[in-house]
């Protein structure tokens, strides 16, 4: 058994009981060995390998709430306000305004016609969000200025519930001031009075331009190359397990799936999580389902975990919150599982022996999971289930307490505190509650296991990014949402490695730097104990290390 | 090609919405002419088919030898419809069930926006025996009530199980949502077992080529009632738009295509509690022709009568 010990300048390991180390040995994918060079010749005769000797290695990330769909996006072209940087590692620069939107794509219909595209072949672009944009609306006004305004355009918004086009993509669509669809906007004045902006609100009017458009792009299935480019991403982020969490495990999703973590060269451990709601088959043949999958597990694809839907997203303002309610005043959010469903399919795959990660984003949404989670317990005890909320972003101390009790686990959603913590304080929930929004520190001190996520391509997958969210929790405009809810930067490291490693029950395998466990590591340029905690997400990462296998970024 | 008419059936988790589909399938594989529909659902194990009408079942659908299918919805109706809008020749009617706290309306959207495609009704289902309880329930309250806005018939079902207060609840309960909104209400039918006529989900008249009146209308039992009109005369355009929007209480659908100045023929809707009016491309094959459904006995005939006759053009199109 030929064994590497590799060199580092340092080791952070979250193994409490040994922090830091110098070297580690891998043998068969596994650690064998951590500590010191002396430690290591226990084992006997090893290859010593030095090219991380200056590099600071941490177990490697893991990822417990994003989409393989994040690999999928980069065939389109990014409109987003924040900078993001694709699978080849290039940073598309955040756009600031509409001027900014349209030269974009102006230069991209260029780069189309350059190419030998014909007029007519459409433009598809995503991440667009006008909730920045100051009550500002995307129009056709802005998109027709686009080249000569013949190639029809549709540029989807981030949260995928909204899209703008054209008037050359409307035209191909028949909408106009006739058509009687609710979510097509219509100017409310003005010269173009009653004649649709181009915003099409939520799936049916988006129907209207997806039919034309096609199965491109936004709709497309998850395929073999989007699946690569999802590899590509987590080696630039450190990343070696990542969730898939929501997936319909259909043969042609398991084909995919197969086909690419079956390749030793694939860079990351996969998680789906079957899609337990909006479901075409019953709760019992669901999980009968995913248990059939589970002797399938592979090092690189696990199967067993279950996601489940309590309500909405909060600045969507579709998520169920308590009293008092949205601060602007919108009627309550909407339920995408009645709770008494969402209890009786729990108790179901519950009962299965099976992981249940259920996405609650209002306060209400929460306490109703925590509710329903209660009286399954009490039905149908079982010890280390690992159930997990995912967002929880409204959770507060006394629902935290009841979590611990319950052995319920947190993947708090901390990536809002900057991406829309502006928002929260000022629009959707106002200052008190954004002052605990995504509560770490409340989370932690009520004992609940913490994990913190990206939910990418809803933000950028990157796992440092969010620890910087969760230890400054500043926004855009400078606030600090809670200074005494900040985490201290280990925290925040075990919220990215061993935190999301338990709510997965994978914690025997991955998350620390401890022998016995697979040899998975992010090499990290940078040692992020030693950085500014505002510093934290310029922390550079090399690549990843997945069962042993070297995985450079580039 | 004519759209199809679309019928959307909501109500929550016991209302009895499967029951319903169930009926409708078993009565169309009864009849020798009736309806080819399809059938989208949420949870397919719970549609009960006869076996010996299947004819081919598969992980997502289910077709029957009478012609229907049965179809799961999964999580994109979008793509579900789709499917059922390829098959040759089409479905005489499409029915989709909507997931117990979604809102029935927004499916209706679908209907609206696909050309294809004809929006024939929104139906809401009641558990009239467990309303009581479930608008207790403050988790509840408001996804239950929000679809009553756009419903455009409220079946209070398991009526045999609900009491006197029961059934004096749910009417209420439909009264002061419409007052709230300064809305008429929506007719409300107390059914058992879910028991609706096949006739709701299609009629002949929903395409303006397609023939005109059945010289005999749909059978809709003895629960509904029809009001046909071929109407002679030329219209106001303005005055039907205000017509429509304003009918009097208790229609439960109305449809039809009435001739204006110049030559020119509008397509009247009113379906999903929403008035739709549209200029057709030429002019329908059998004449003018109205239909309104209501509760039998209910129907306010005369009104309609009064309010259709008010919309005649007096002068020769010379007014405004």
């Amino acid at each position: 058994m030929p064994t590497t010990v590799y060199t580092a300048r340092r080791i952070i390991t979250m193994n409490p009981a040994q922090p830091d180390a110098t070297h580690v040995a891998v043998r068969d994918g596994r650690i064998l060995a951590v500590g010191d060079a002396e430690r290591m010749a226990a084992w006997g005769p090893h290859a010593l390998d030095t090219r991380f000797a200056d590099k600071v290695l941490l177990p490697g990330f893991v990822e417990g709430h994003c989409h393989l769909k994040e690999g999928g996006m980069w065939d389109m072209p990014y409109l987003g306000w924040f900078d993001r940087r694709d699978p080849q590692g290039r940073v598309w620069p955040g756009l600031s305004s509409m001027q900014a939107v349209v030269e974009r794509l102006s230069a991209i219909d260029a780069q189309m016609q350059a190419a030998g595209q014909p007029a007519g072949a459409p433009l598809v672009a995503w991440g667009f969000d006008p909730i920045y944009f100051g009550g500002e609306r995307m129009t056709v006004q802005h998109l027709d200025r686009v080249g000569d305004g013949q190639r029809p355009i549709v540029v989807a918004h981030s949260n995928g519930h909204l899209l703008n086009a054209n008037s050359a993509m409307l035209a191909i669509a028949g909408v106009d001031a006739d058509t009687d669809v609710e979510g097509v906007v219509k100017f409310a004045q003005g010269p173009l009075h009653g004649q649709p902006t181009g915003e099409l609100q939520e799936p049916a009017a988006m129907s209207l331009v997806f039919r034309h458009v096609g199965n491109a792009g936004l709709l497309a299935p998850l395929d073999d190359a989007g699946l690569q480019a999802f590899g590509a991403i987590c080696r630039l982020q450190g990343v070696t397990t990542a969730t898939d969490l929501v997936n319909r495990l259909g043969e042609r999703e398991l084909a995919v799936l197969r086909r690419c973590t079956g390749d030793d060269g694939f860079p990351v451990r996969i998680v789906p999580a079957f899609q337990a709601f909006h479901g075409t088959q019953g709760a019992a043949a669901g999980a009968e389902h995913v248990r059939s999958l589970l002797p399938t597990s592979t090092d690189r694809l696990r199967f067993g975990l279950v996601k489940m839907m309590l309500d909405g997203s909060i600045q969507g303002f579709s998520a169920r919150l308590r009293w008092p309610g949205y601060l602007n005043g919108a009627p309550n959010g909407i339920w995408v599982t009645a709770p008494g469903q969402y209890e009786a399919d729990f108790e179901t795959y519950h009962r299965a022996g099976l992981t249940i990660h259920t996405h609650t984003n209002g306060d209400e949404a929460s306490l109703a999971a925590i509710d329903a989670v209660e009286r399954v317990l009490a039905r149908a005890p079982r010890p280390d289930h690992r159930h997990t909320l995912q967002h929880g972003q409204m959770i507060d101390r006394p629902m935290f307490d009841r979590m611990a009790q319950l052995g319920l686990c947190a993947n708090l959603f901390a990536n809002h505190l900057w991406y829309w913590g502006d928002q929260h304080h000022d629009m959707t929930m106002g200052p008190d509650r954004a002052h605990r929004l995504d509560d770490c520190r409340a989370a932690l001190s009520a004992g609940v296991r913490l994990a913190i996520h990206s939910d990418a391509p809803v933000t950028p997958l990157a796992p440092l990014f969010g620890a910087w969210c969760a230890a400054n929790r500043v926004t855009p405009s400078g606030r600090v949402l809670g200074a005494a809810q900040r985490l201290r930067v280990d925290e925040a490291l075990h919220a990215i490695t061993l935190g999301p490693a338990w709510t997965l029950k994978l914690d025997h395998e991955i998350g620390s730097v401890e022998v016995g466990k697979r040899a998975d590591f992010a090499v990290l340029e940078d040692d992020p104990l030693q950085v500014d905690p505002m510093a934290l997400k310029d922390v550079r990462v090399w690549g990843t290390v997945l069962s042993g296998r070297v995985f450079p970024a580039g | 090609m004519p759209p199809i008419p679309f019928t959307v059936i909501g109500g929550f988790l016991g209302a009895g919405k499967t029951t319903l589909l169930n009926r409708w399938l078993a009565a169309a594989a009864a009849l020798p002419q009736a309806p080819r529909i399809a059938v989208l659902v949420n949870d397919f194990g719970a549609i009960n088919i006869d076996a010996a009408l299947v004819t081919q079942a598969g992980s997502d659908a289910i077709a029957l030898s009478n012609g229907c299918v049965c179809c799961a919805i999964g999580d994109d109706l979008s793509a579900a419809l789709a499917q059922v809008l390829l098959a040759q020749p089409p479905f005489d009617a499409v029915v989709v069930e909507a997931s117990g706290v979604s809102d029935p309306w927004r499916i209706a959207q679908y209907a609206l926006a696909d050309p294809r495609l004809h929006l024939q009704a929104v139906l809401l289902l009641v558990d009239a025996a467990a309303l009581a309880a479930h608008l207790a329930d403050p988790l509840l309250t408001d996804s239950l009530t929000r679809p009553l806005a756009h419903a455009d018939l409220v079946v209070f079902n398991h009526a045999d199980r609900a009491s006197t207060a029961d059934l004096a609840t749910a009417h209420a309960w439909v009264q002061a949502d419409a007052a709230r909104r300064g809305r008429s209400a929506p007719p409300c039918l107390e059914t058992w077992h879910a028991d609706l006529p096949l006739a709701l989900l299609a009629d002949r008249l929903h395409t303006p080529h397609g023939g005109g009146l059945a010289t005999r209308p749909a059978d809709h039992g003895a629960q509904f009632q029809a009001w046909q009109q071929q109407p002679a005369g030329v219209y106001d355009e303005a005055a039907l738009r205000t017509w429509l929007r304003a009918l009097p209480p208790a229609v439960l659908r109305l449809k039809g295509w009435l001739p204006i100045a110049d030559g020119r023929w509008l397509a009247l809707q009113w379906a999903g509690r929403h008035a739709s009016v549209k200029r057709l491309a030429s002019a329908p094959a059998a004449g003018a022709a109205l239909v309104a459904i209501g509760l039998a006995g209910h129907l306010p005939v005369a009104a309609l009568a009064a309010g259709l006759a008010g919309c005649l053009q007096q002068n020769g199109g010379k007014q405004h």
